[in-house]
């Protein structure tokens, strides 16, 4: 299943330090930037996202990974590289043009919800609109729009600091959807939330996700919201991507020993597909047809229950089936 | 590290043969006349040439300012029509009301809606008590020409400090730039730039209005800058995203989220306009400043408390809103309805307003504070100054005579007996020992400008009463401070004392000293001790309520007494805080010493003082920079003390 | 503004209708005139009554706060037009500098003679019953010695800034006396009244017109009389080397205005020129301000009322 590409870097450098452009064409080492007392945020960073995927930029603090957002969406300029947007290169927009794609087509939100403290709710959510200067009854009925898909009807009114964490980043999420964006940037969204919240926050995103069909950058620290999320994965260790692959590769086939570190510990069931697990032939007693890109976990109880095999089909071909021992096999990581 | 304290043992040795035993040759003990550079003359001439034929095109530079003065003249002959003079016909003995200003009603109301509507009703009762004391003790009429001024001075300056925050926040090498002219803006005393904007500006109140924005603008720049700075850079981010324009952001983004902190730099500007008052009425502000001049001047010192305390009042009533409004900001809508409900005490005060308008023509009470009915403390105030006088004259003399032989002539002399090359390197080895060479090369070089003024002496006698000053001001003020933290009560009272000596201009117990002390070295000390004991006390409560709580519970568990307690924990921990209240008091005491010339001291400020008199630009300007180049020294090296201090700390937490 | 000018042009409008007989006197400029106001009180009384007679006289007259010697930068440039109290003792030299650059011109006497003289209160008299004559100075300088100045007398000057050739009067006439200099009028005056009240040694600058000499009973010390030889040739009076060993000054209190006033307000130039007042009178005025505790306003309002004809003269046509 290929897309096609929405938005794409390449080669994107970022360096802190003294002279940072001389230093970015001589494509320098890790060593060689540290030695020449500059910092190398990102080093020449290559991706491809693609339309209406979910692209999990994943690192530990200080890897980058902030960076790379920023430089993807061009808060912060990068040192060199290329950024394309729908194959037009950001970096050679005029600060004119920026803004318009912007306000159109991109919409972020942020680690600590970055709200506006002096405005309601409905103001914070209307206010990108605002500033494209549309005219408040319609802004408010758009915004209103957007507050419902979040599920905040009825706090239209309050301030932020009235609101808890999690509604808060609600607001964040519904004013960044306010302008129907193409590109969704999200740096962190659930990292500031409790736990309990923030698992409740990851399902309401693909909810939303599995409505609007966004193409959606996301940033995390957390491993395991990563493959909860991903349809691909990008992890970044000192401003480098280290592997890009999506979850079940990623677990399967770990590109190096720090990758293997983060999913040592991953149960295989969360990333396993059906696909990778089905074997071919369809016996008679089939107890039903499961889609090839659900996950073992999510799918486990179901089948084991039916004691029966089901059907695995992917874009409406059947490709093979799965038995319920194949499942309990991985549930409790044997083979595989 | 260790053998510092030998070091600085070894100079004091030296110092004092030097100033002892050794002849010194001349031009060794102060700078020879061939180092001396003619800046007065030079900076004199520069004002004549931009006073005179410097042109921008075809507009002289004197046009431009006189026409930024009638700009500004416009909205204050507006306030003053509204609070003061209402509109008139005719002139002079003849002139007839037509339309009265604001009734003392109107406003005692509007600062009662005003208060409630920032915080709660108590904070308006507050601030209407303030206001019907200004009307009882018949101030009423001086207060309301202050105020017209203030409610033009400090727009000014927010925007002012506003806009210059902006510009340096977006381009940094106007930061480098700015940032030390602030320095000298808070420095150099008010009346060295009196002249010049007088001569710029022309005579009277836009004059006197400008020169208070000067002086209350800096803070303003410094907060902007800080608060802009402090907004999170993921709402920086988040504003750039929406697709903000430059514009858009900081109007829509930036400041409002600032709005908060960037109250406190206003409700500065607002106490730094009201401490300008006094000096502002020497120029043609008129008002409650020109009232305490002229009770002074007639020794009338009852009347001098009263409009003094007319000023603090006022500063309280503006400071108290203007807290209250600062947390309020970003808080919660009204009531719904029509714009009547939505805003009841708008309309109440406007009715108030006509009401009263109208009620006056029929009872002048209503309209002006009827005369019979104010209070006056000046008798018994005179009463006082002449019981104490009377009766423990012998003791107040006695100790004056003590301090002044024991403590005053002898720092003086030998300050004055020290060769300024010593000086000089003495400065730059502090500098050197606490903050590196850099430090040692600024604070050498401002040693050098000093030098180079032709006013070694009158620096050194600056040094002196500051420095016996600021002594003692510590030695008071620590207990204070101590005893301030140790419990809420005291907390409290210390408070409330500190607060009046802060806003109470210096200038009502300038006199009183005199009465007491005579003219002299010894009065201007204790009204320096007076005012720059304030930080002093603030800075050490600070500093030993802000230690951790963790770490007196370890003590405690230690089995330390209180006072072990205080001995090794608090204040070892408070260090850092109460050296940047020594900081603050070195400051304050340099700014008050210009206005002790008043009484007759020797130094810098008297230097000042006369440059003011005759009105010569260039002598008033070299006085006070340098003035302000021993502030600057001062307050570098105890920056570096602090900064070396808080690092010792952290470093051994 | 506009709105302010509009609010005026109807108010005057109305004024016209009502007192129609009464409306003002034609004058050369509608520009105001700016008189300069300064720290005492007898120059607020001079000031206030002149600017009363401008304004019967139709004149649109402001009162300016200035210092006393930085306002000659404002007379020279326009900027204020009249100051009303030049002292010959304080304020020669500046008026003398600036009519000399052109921009001022000196508009006459007031009428007011300035004295300013060593002044004792008369309880000391008692103490060095030689007094007033200065030679009796020496013999009691022990009482009016403090612990600062030593076994020599202490003399309070005045501020730095009023000048008076103090340090040189003492060492000319050989004084053993040290001068101690008030930062301000109003501190020295303060030094007086508290050691007016505990009766003890003082010996200070006072001058005249004030309220000091009102208030407190005093006498002023009698030098040998000043002539401007004795403050230029060494030659002159007691001491052969030295200049200044004489008294200080006496003379009349000068008018100083604008160059370009007589030309653009001439009216007004003729009404300042013809301000006359005495000494006398102007004392017993400022005891009413000053002791009394009247407002300048209504002692001014008191004077215009009682004096009509004399005022009326300085601005008949």
């Amino acid at each position: 299943m290929t897309r096609p590409v929405k938005l794409a870097c390449r080669h994107v450098w970022k360096l802190y330090g003294p002279h940072p452009e001389r230093l970015v064409g001589k494509s320098p080492s890790l060593d060689e930037i540290r030695a020449s007392g500059h910092v190398g945020a990102v080093r020449d960073v290559s991706l491809n996202i693609g339309e209406g995927e979910i692209f999990v930029i994943m690192g530990l603090s200080g890897s980058g990974k902030s960076t790379l957002v920023r430089c993807l969406s061009r808060l912060i300029e990068p040192t060199a590289g290329e950024i394309l947007y729908d194959g037009e290169d950001l970096l050679k927009a005029s600060p004119a043009r920026m803004i318009e794609i912007r306000r159109h087509h991109m919409g972020m939100v942020f680690q600590h919800f970055a709200l506006l403290p002096h405005l309601t709710v409905l103001e914070n959510v209307a206010f990108p609109l605002e500033v494209q200067g549309m005219a408040r009854p319609a802004r408010e009925a758009r915004a209103r729009e957007v507050i419902a898909l979040v599920g905040l009807q009825g706090r239209e009114g309050h301030y932020p600091r009235q609101l808890s964490g999690g509604q808060q980043q609600r607001v964040g999420i519904a004013r960044s959807l306010a302008v129907e964006p193409d590109l969704w940037f999200l740096d962190e969204p659930f990292s500031a939330l409790d736990p309990l919240i923030r698992r409740e926050m990851q399902e309401e995103f693909l909810r939303i996700q599995k409505q609007l069909k966004k193409t959606i950058v996301f940033i995390t620290h957390d491993f395991d919201e990563a493959i909860r999320l991903a349809d691909h994965i990008a992890i970044m260790k000192d401003g480098a991507v280290v592997q890009v692959a999506s979850p079940e590769e990623l677990v399967l086939a770990p590109a190096d020993d720090y990758v293997r570190a983060f999913t040592a510990h991953v149960s295989r069931a969360k990333v396993i597909t059906l696909g990778r697990i089905a074997v071919p032939g369809v016996p008679a007693d089939v107890a039903g047809t499961l889609p090839a890109e659900a996950r073992v976990e999510a799918v486990a109880e179901q089948v084991v229950t039916a004691g029966r095999p089901f059907a695995v089909e992917r874009e409406g071909a059947v490709i093979g089936h799965v038995t319920p021992q194949a499942v309990i096999d991985v549930l409790i990581g044997r083979g595989g | 590290m260790k053998t510092w304290p030998l070091i600085w043992a070894g100079l004091a040795v030296v110092a004092l043969v030097l100033a002892r035993a050794v002849a010194v040759p001349d031009g060794w003990l102060w700078p020879p006349q061939a180092m001396h550079l003619p800046l007065a003359r030079w900076i004199s001439a520069g004002m004549a040439w931009l006073t005179d034929s410097a042109a921008i095109g075809p507009v002289t530079v004197k046009d431009l300012t006189r026409g930024f003065a009638r700009l500004i003249e416009a909205p204050y002959e507006a306030a003053r029509v509204l609070l003061v003079e209402g509109i008139t016909e005719g002139r002079g003995r003849r002139a007839t009301t037509i339309v009265p200003p604001l009734s003392w009603v109107a406003v005692t109301v509007a600062a009662v809606a005003l208060g409630h509507y920032a915080r709660d009703i108590w904070l308006g009762l507050i601030a209407g008590a303030l206001m019907l004391y200004l009307a009882v003790f018949g101030q009423w009429d001086s207060a309301m020409i202050t105020l017209a001024s203030i409610v033009i001075a400090v727009p000014l300056g927010v925007a002012g400090g506003l806009g210059l925050g902006i510009a340096a926040l977006h381009w940094r090498p106007f930061e480098r730039v700015l940032s030390p002219v602030l320095d000298l803006m808070q420095t150099v005393p008010t009346f060295a730039y009196l002249v010049p904007v007088l001569v710029l500006f022309g005579f009277g109140p836009v004059a006197a209005l400008l020169a208070t924005v000067i002086y209350a603008m800096p803070p303003m720049v410094r907060v902007t800058l800080v608060a802009l700075r402090g907004v999170p850079p993921e709402i920086v981010d988040f504003a750039n995203m929406a697709g903000c324009t430059p514009g858009q952001r900081m109007r829509k983004v930036m400041l409002p989220v600032a709005l908060p902190d960037l109250m406190v730099g206003v409700n500065q500007v607002i106490m730094l306009s009201l401490n300008m008052v006094i000096i502002a009425s020497m120029i043609g502000a008129g008002g409650l400043g020109a009232d305490v001049l002229e009770s002074l001047r007639r020794l009338n010192i009852g009347g001098g408390i009263e409009a003094g305390l007319a000023i603090t009042a006022l500063a309280v009533v503006l400071d108290r809103l203007g807290q209250a409004l600062a947390t309020r900001a970003g808080g919660g809508r009204g009531a719904k309805g029509n714009w009547l409900r939505r805003h009841p005490r708008t309309v109440l005060v406007l009715a108030v307003t006509l009401i009263s308008a109208a009620a006056g023509y029929l009872i002048p009470a209503v309209q002006d504070w009827p005369k019979e009915w104010t209070v006056t403390t000046k008798g018994f105030w005179a009463d006082l100054m002449q019981w104490i006088n009377v009766n423990y004259y012998d003791q107040l003399e006695a100790l004056r005579n003590w301090t002044l032989v024991n403590l005053l002539i002898p720092v003086k002399d030998f300050l004055l007996a020290l060769p300024w090359p010593f000086v000089l390197g003495t400065v730059a080895l502090a500098g050197w020992a606490l903050g590196g060479w850099r430090l040692a090369a600024l604070t050498g070089a401002l040693g050098l400008f000093l030098a180079a003024t032709g006013l070694w002496e009158q620096a050194m006698i600056t040094l002196y009463l500051c420095g016996v000053s600021v002594l003692i001001a510590m030695c008071i003020g620590v207990p204070l401070g101590i005893w301030a933290a140790s419990g809420e009560t005291a907390g409290k009272v210390i408070g409330a004392v500190i607060d009046t000596l802060q806003t109470l201009p210096s200038f009502v117990y300038l006199i009183p000293v005199v009465m007491l002390f005579r003219v002299g070295d010894f009065s201007a000390m204790i009204a320096v001790v007076l005012y720059a004991l304030v930080p002093a006390v603030r800075y050490t409560a600070h500093g030993l309520r802000s230690v951790p709580e963790e770490l007196i519970e370890a003590g405690i568990v230690s089995g330390a007494t209180r006072g072990q307690i205080l001995r090794k924990i608090r204040l070892p921990m408070a260090v850092p805080m109460m050296l940047l209240g020594l900081n603050q008091t070195i400051l304050l005491a340099l700014s008050m010493l210009v206005i002790t010339a008043l009484v007759g001291t020797r130094d810098l400020g008297q230097e000042v003082y006369i440059a003011l008199t005759k009105a010569d630009v260039g002598r008033g300007l070299v006085a006070g920079l340098s003035v302000a180049a021993i502030a600057i020294i001062a307050d570098r090296l105890i920056g570096a003390a602090a900064k070396g201090a808080r690092e010792r700390l952290e470093g051994g937490a | 503004m506009t709105r302010m000018c509009l609010a005026r042009a109807a108010a005057t409008a109305t004024a016209l209708v009502l007192f129609g007989g009464m409306a003002l006197a034609e004058v050369e400029s509608e520009d105001p005139i700016k008189l300069t106001l300064h720290d005492w009180t007898g120059q607020l009384i001079t000031t206030n009554i002149m600017a009363a007679v401008l304004e019967e006289a139709g004149y649109n007259v402001e009162l300016v706060q200035a210092d006393y010697l930085a306002q000659f930068a404002g007379l020279e440039t326009g900027d204020l037009h009249v100051a009303m109290e030049i002292w010959e003792t304080t304020g020669r030299e500046a008026m003398d500098a600036a009519v000399a650059k052109g921009g001022v011109v000196n508009m006459g006497e007031t009428g007011m003679l300035a004295k300013e003289e060593w002044w004792y209160p008369l309880y000391m008299k008692e103490k060095c019953p030689g007094l007033p004559d200065w030679k009796a100075l020496n013999d009691c300088a022990a009482a009016f010695a403090t612990a600062e100045t030593g076994a020599k007398g202490r003399y309070l000057g005045g501020p730095v800034t009023w000048g008076g050739f103090d340090e040189e009067r003492i060492a000319a006439l050989g004084l053993n006396y040290e001068v101690i200099h008030a930062g301000t009028d109003a501190a020295m005056f303060a030094e007086l009244e508290s050691a007016y009240q505990r009766k003890d040694p003082i010996l200070l600058w006072v001058y005249a017109p004030h309220w000091a000499p009102q208030k407190y009973e005093g006498e002023w010390v009698e030098f040998p009389p000043y002539e401007a030889a004795c403050y230029t040739d060494p030659a002159w009076g007691s001491n052969p080397t030295a200049t200044h060993d004489c008294g200080k000054p006496f003379g009349p209190i000068w008018k100083v205005g604008w160059a370009g006033l007589p030309e653009k307000w001439p009216g007004a130039d003729k009404a300042i020129r013809a301000f006359h007042i005495e000494n006398d009178a102007m004392g017993a005025m400022i005891a009413k301000v000053d002791l009394d505790g009247q407002t300048v306003e209504d002692v001014v309002n008191e004077w215009m009322d009682a004096n009509e004809a004399t005022w009326s003269a300085w601005i008949a046509k």
